[in-house]
This record gives C-alpha cells, sequence and structure tokens, in this order.
C-alpha cells in the first residue's frame, strides 16, 4: 500500500476529521478567493479604463509643483524652454507610436466667415464679436495625428507632405463645415488677417497697429463627425459635442512654419508700437523671436506610460513633468484604489490567518496520530512517505476546500464591492482643480469606472487563487510536518 | 541452533553528572524456536534491552547478531527493511493504525515492502487468530483483546525468525492475556519461531522456556524451565 493510498485513506475513514479540515479551509479560501477576486477585477478594471483613455502624453511644467512653490523663489523662476531637438530626442524613443509639436495662434478675416453651426446651445455659441476666430494649429507630423487618432477623417484632399512642413508651404487642412460655409474647395486660396493690437490702458482700447495677409491655400478638408464610433449613451453626448464644436471646426492645421513666422511678425511689431515693451525686453536682453511648442506623444500602448514617464523624466529641465491621459484615471478612481486597497489588506491577513489556523489544525492532527506515524516509522516506512501521506491528505481536503471557495468568495467578493462602492460614492468630487490638456483629456468619469468594474471568474483568477491558496495551506502543513521529521519511534512507541 | 547473540549489549541515557545506565555489558544468546521470558522490576532495563534486540534504539556500545548479521553495522535503511522482514513486534498497546482496516494492518509489512501477501499464510493466521469475521473492521471497532490479536498477526505476516513481545498482556483482562499467550505458544510451536517476551507476570514466565531476570541493568538470573 503506497503513501498515496494511505492519505487516501486517511481522508475518507476519518471523516470527521476531514469534515473540519475542510471547514477551515473553506471558510479561509473563501477570504482568500474574495480579497483575490477584489484584486483582480480593480485590476481589470485599471488597465480597461486605461486603454480607453489612450496612450497620448506630453511633457509640460509641473504646475502642482509650480503652485506649491513659496511665492518669491516662484517669481524668480524662469522656466527653462523644451528645445526641438529635446522633443524629438523623446520622440525618438521606442514606446513612441508618433510624436507632434506645435505652436498655435489665433487669427482673424475678412473673406471667410467663422462656421457658427447649427441649432447650437448657447453654451457653444462664438462670440459674434470675436475677431480672431480662427486658430492655427501648427504640425510637424505631416499625416495629422488628429486623423491619425480618429478624432476626425480625411473627407476631401490630402493630408501635408513632408516638404510643406519642412518649408512651411502655405497650406491649410481645414473642416469641412468651414469649407462649405465659405464655398471653398480643395485648390481654392483664402486669406487670413494677422493683426497686431496695442492696448491703451487710459482709454482701455485695442488699436491696430499693424497688421498683415496669410493667403493659404486649401489642400484637404476633415470631418470631426466621426469622432467615435461607439454607440452607448455617454459617447453620443461627447460625439454630438465634438461635432458642433465651433472651435474645432475653425481650426486650421497648417504648417509649424507658417504659425512661427507670423508669431514672431506679430511680436516684432508689438515690440515697435511699444517703446516701453522694447526698451524693458532690450534691457533684460530677451531674444525677440520665440518658439513655444507644446508636444503630443503617443504611444504604442497603455503600458508604456510608466517606462515612458521613467526614462523622459531624467531628460526633462528642471519643474517639467511628463503628463498621460492616463493621469486622469488616478482622478476618477477612487473608489477603486480603496477597495484595491482594502482587497489586499484582507489578502495578507487572510493568507496570514489560513497558515496560522490551518498550521494549528494540521499541528493538533498530528499530535493526536503521533502513535500512528510512529508505527509507520517503526515499520521502516522511509519519513519522506510518511511526510507525502500526511501532504496528500491536507492538499486532497485543501483543493475541494479551494474549489468550494473558489466560486463563494467570487460570490461574495461581488456583494462586497457592491457595497464598498456604493457606500464610497458621495465622497468623489466630480471637479478637478489643475491645469487642462484637451489633447489628453476624455468625458471618463468615476460611473464610468464603476460601471467597468466586474467580478468574475476568469483563468488569471482561478490560476491565481488556487496558486495562492495551495502554496499557504502547503506552508501551513510543512511547518507542522518537520515535527515528524524530527519523531523518534521508539519514543512514541514504549 | 543459534538464532540472537547479544555481545556486550550496554545503553546509557544522559551525559556527565546525570548519565543513566539502563543496561550494562549485558551477553546472552538465543536459539531458534526457543522461547525466553525477560522479567524484572519496573525500571530495571527489560523495555531498553528489547528495543535493543529489534533495532528500534541504538545501543551506546555492544553488539546484537540476528541470524548472524550485526543489526547495528547496517545503515538506516538497511536497518528498516530488516526489521520488517525479520523481526516482528508486539506491543502493549498494540499500536494499530487508525485507518486500516484488521485486513490492511496485519498486511501492512507486505504492502510496504511492496511485497504480494501470501494468502495461504494470511488465512492460516487469521484462522488461528479467530479474525475471519473482522476482517473489514477498523481498530476502533475491536476489542483489546482482538486489537492485541491483529498486532500479533502483523508482527507474524512476514514470517518473521524472531518474535519481540513488550508486555503484550499487560493492558488485558486474565481470560485475554491466557488467549494470547496460549497463542503466542501456539505460533512458537508451529512456525518454530523464537519468541522473546518481556513480562512482569510470573505465570507468563513461567510457561517459558527460559527465564532471563535483570536488575539494575544487569543479568541477575538466566534459567532454563524447559530444555
Amino acid at each position: 500500500m503506497n503513501f498515496m493510498k494511505r492519505g487516501i485513506l486517511g481522508i475518507t475513514r476519518k471523516k470527521g476529521k476531514s469534515l473540519i479540515l475542510l471547514a477551515v479551509i473553506f471558510i479561509l479560501g473563501n477570504l482568500i478567493s474574495g480579497a483575490i477576486s477584489i484584486q483582480q477585477a480593480t485590476g481589470n478594471v485599471e488597465k480597461t479604463i486605461k486603454e480607453r483613455l489612450g496612450t497620448a502624453a506630453t511633457v509640460d511644467l509641473d504646475h502642482d509643483t509650480l503652485n506649491n512653490m513659496p511665492e518669491d523663489e516662484w517669481m524668480d523662476f524662469e522656466p527653462e524652454e523644451l528645445g526641438v531637438n529635446l522633443i524629438k530626442q523623446i520622440g525618438d524613443l521606442p514606446y513612441v507610436k508618433y510624436y507632434d509639436y506645435s505652436m498655435e495662434q489665433w487669427m482673424g478675416s475678412e473673406s471667410i466667415e467663422p462656421y457658427q453651426g447649427e441649432e447650437m446651445d448657447e453654451d457653444f455659441m462664438m462670440d459674434e464679436e470675436d475677431e480672431i476666430p480662427f486658430q492655427l494649429k501648427g504640425i510637424n507630423y505631416a499625416p495629422i495625428i488628429d486623423l491619425e487618432e480618429g478624432k476626425a477623417t480625411l473627407t476631401d484632399g490630402r493630408v501635408f507632405t513632408d516638404e510643406e512642413i519642412e518649408n512651411g508651404t502655405a497650406v491649410a487642412v481645414i473642416s469641412e463645415n468651414l469649407a462649405a460655409e465659405n464655398n471653398l474647395e480643395v485648390g481654392d486660396t483664402f486669406t487670413l488677417v494677422n493683426n497686431v493690437y496695442s492696448y491703451d490702458y487710459d482709454t482701455d482700447e485695442e488699436d491696430i497697429v499693424a497688421s498683415r495677409d496669410v493667403v493659404l491655400e486649401v489642400i484637404g478638408l476633415f470631418d470631426p463627425k466621426s469622432v467615435t464610433q461607439e454607440s452607448d449613451e455617454d459617447s453620443e453626448s461627447n460625439m454630438m459635442f465634438m461635432m458642433e464644436d465651433p472651435y474645432y471646426q475653425n481650426t486650421m492645421y497648417v504648417p509649424n512654419e507658417i504659425v512661427i513666422d507670423e508669431t514672431n511678425y506679430n511680436w516684432e511689431e508689438t515690440l515697435k508700437a511699444d517703446d516701453e515693451l522694447a526698451a524693458m525686453m532690450k534691457e533684460e536682453g530677451e531674444d525677440a523671436s520665440f518658439e513655444y511648442y507644446e508636444p503630443i506623444y503617443y504611444l504604442n500602448n497603455p503600458e508604456d506610460i510608466e517606462p515612458f514617464r521613467e526614462e523622459v523624466l531624467p531628460l526633462l529641465p528642471e519643474l517639467y513633468t511628463v503628463i498621460s491621459a492616463t493621469d486622469q484615471y488616478e482622478r476618477i478612481s477612487g473608489p477603486m484604489e480603496s477597495m484595491s486597497k482594502l482587497a489586499k489588506y484582507v489578502l495578507i491577513v487572510a493568507v496570514a490567518a489560513t497558515i496560522l489556523i490551518t498550521g494549528l489544525v494540521v499541528l493538533l492532527f498530528l499530535r493526536d496520530r503521533k502513535r500512528e506515524l510512529g508505527i509507520y516509522l517503526s515499520l521502516g516506512e522511509k519519513r519522506s512517505k510518511v511526510i507525502g501521506q500526511i501532504l496528500i491528505e491536507v492538499m486532497v481536503v485543501a483543493v475541494v476546500g479551494i474549489t468550494l471557495s473558489l466560486f463563494s468568495g467570487n460570490l461574495l467578493a461581488g456583494q462586497v464591492s457592491d457595497t464598498i462602492m456604493n457606500s464610497d460614492d458621495s465622497n468623489q468630487s466630480e471637479y478637478y482643480e489643475g491645469v487642462y490638456y484637451p489633447e489628453l483629456e476624455s468625458e471618463l468619469t468615476t460611473e464610468d469606472v464603476m460601471d467597468s468594474y466586474e467580478v468574475n471568474l476568469d483563468a488569471s483568477y482561478v490560476l491565481g487563487f488556487y496558486g495562492i491558496g495551495l502554496l499557504t495551506i502547503l506552508i501551513s502543513t510543512v511547518i507542522p510536518l518537520i515535527y515528524i521529521v524530527r519523531l523518534n519511534p521508539k519514543k512514541i512507541l514504549m | 541452533m543459534e538464532l540472537m547473540r547479544i555481545e556486550n549489549l550496554s545503553k546509557v541515557y544522559g551525559k556527565g553528572d546525570t548519565a543513566v545506565k539502563a543496561l550494562d555489558n549485558v551477553s546472552f544468546s538465543v536459539k531458534q524456536g526457543e522461547f525466553v521470558a525477560i522479567i524484572g522490576p519496573s525500571g530495571s532495563g527489560k523495555s531498553t534491552l528489547l528495543h535493543l534486540l529489534g533495532g528500534v534504539d541504538k545501543p551506546t556500545d555492544g553488539k546484537v547478531f540476528i541470524e548472524k548479521t550485526d543489526i547495528y553495522g547496517l545503515n538506516e535503511t538497511q536497518l528498516a527493511i530488516f526489521r520488517r522482514r525479520q523481526i516482528g513486534l508486539i506491543y502493549q498497546f498494540y499500536n494499530l493504525l487508525p485507518i486500516l482496516t484488521v485486513e490492511e494492518n496485519i498486511t501492512l509489512p507486505m504492502l510496504l515492502d511492496a511485497h504480494k501477501v501470501d494468502q495461504k499464510h494470511f488465512k492460516e493466521i487469521v484462522e488461528i487468530l479467530g479474525l475471519q469475521k473482522r476482517l473489514d473492521y477498523l481498530p476502533n471497532q475491536l476489542s483489546g483483546g482482538q486489537q492485541q490479536r491483529v498486532s500479533i498477526g502483523r508482527a507474524l505476516i512476514s514470517n518473521p525468525s524472531i518474535i519481540l513481545a513488550d508486555e503484550p498482556t499487560g493492558n488485558l483482562d486474565s481470560k485475554n492475556s491466557k488467549e494470547i499467550i496460549d497463542l503466542l505458544k501456539l505460533f512458537n510451536k508451529t512456525y518454530n519461531q523464537t519468541l522473546v517476551v518481556i513480562t512482569h507476570d510470573d505465570r507468563i514466565a513461567l510457561q517459558a522456556d527460559r527465564v532471563i531476570s535483570i536488575e539494575d541493568g544487569t543479568i541477575a538470573k538466566d534459567e532454563v524451565i524447559r530444555p
């Protein structure tokens, strides 16, 4: 009769003992199973939400740190500029799918009218008096990142060529609606006006001190309508918002060089018109021309954000930081985080309690069976086989107990997490006070996070639970078994 | 024919000032088929002697030969196997395995050796022991006398050359005690097996072929009653 058969007989012929052990493992297994379920579910939420939040990241001054700086230090702080070289160096990292950096400039026009939208909500109505309703968005990435990322689609014409970007050719991709509003087609040209204003503090009025025309050729039309294909209510309202967003409808994509030229012209003319400012700038030795780019990086997948951040941070000038779309997760994941933490503590306590309690139960059984084990040893059975027999007795019961608690613990976790999330609901603030990065923001809310929380039985949970559960029981059996190894059969049997 | 020889066997427990000599330079030999009773007061060293004969404990000094094998010259595994095949041990408290049936308990030494049980021999033993109808019972379903019969069966199943019994009737009433001793004697005669019994019951000792008295760890008297 081998030790395995004896192990099984030990279970079936000592039913009372086996049932006690089963009950102990089942109860403790529920705690471990519940905690693992919750951890897995919160982990899945993080993954799902981060995927929905996207892979966009940018580099900017760390406004949180700046806001916490003492005022005198803050006043003296002159941020170093992010150079194009650094932006490109970051863009060449292996995590980056594609990237762009842009300068922006607002302009007016006498020849074309801004698109005002149809049946618009008052909130989104453009100011009729707005003299510079057109936003020129400079780009360096010729295929246009917004098109690649599906924020808009190209409905006619083409995107830029690398030569156009490099040479700053006067071409633009504008919205379909803006083109229709002004009867523009691909190949047509239109004129914007770069006005230079001076502000008179006495009269509180602005005067135009200089002006020049910017003639651009339409090479492509984009349509922001197909922002999202998702059909649930939230995304629909989101899509409506984007579709009717007059600012986006009146945005024109142009090569960065155009924006730089126009910004420099505007600055130079402003200095000419304002002697006081010019003198001040001269005294401080400021360069008359400046370039300030906002970089945007799209990474290969959401998991790349942390390694990307780690590699980029050491390259950045003082007080710069990496801001990513997934940062938003931290703001909306409150209940999830607290539950994940709770689950972690429960898991640690449950594992420790299981080791302790199962260990004590096994030890009590072994003390009870000291004589029996001594008989095996006195009959010349190897210690390793006696240990094997006890391990089988405990592990078979453990597998049954753990399998039962796999389902009940999972069920329990679902109930418990519903209760925790509902009670935590009221603590969440819907408002975020901080710098807003439109490229990185999504409309996801805490509610979306809670909605995507789902306790279910997946392979990783099942494997994880069996792994942790059986290992815990194994440890709690092996410790008292050391006691057997030290048994001297003579002492037991005398 | 000499089956067992004990040479200058000593056993000391503890060290230094607390050292206790349980057995002091004991020598004797036992013939094949002999029934030897070892008697002596409590603490005289008789149980220690039996355990040393059975290879369960290790002597401080001296040698034990069984069928010319120096049992303490064997390593731990060899000794365990030798003990399982050549020595049948019977204890006062039966020492049966509670999770095994009567049949499994009796055949355990063979099963541990992965040997096939000789069914004829098994049936014979079971019949002599009167356990035919109890083979599927667990030990806790048996009386004390029946449990001791099972332990005798286990000691005999592998047909050992020597049976060592440590107070085999110490836990039984007089009727059961008589039956057990009668059984042991029967096996002793039937299979010509050497039987060494430790007892402090004079009635049992007087049934032996030879009586060895132990006092303070030494042989006080070695008497052959039936040559």
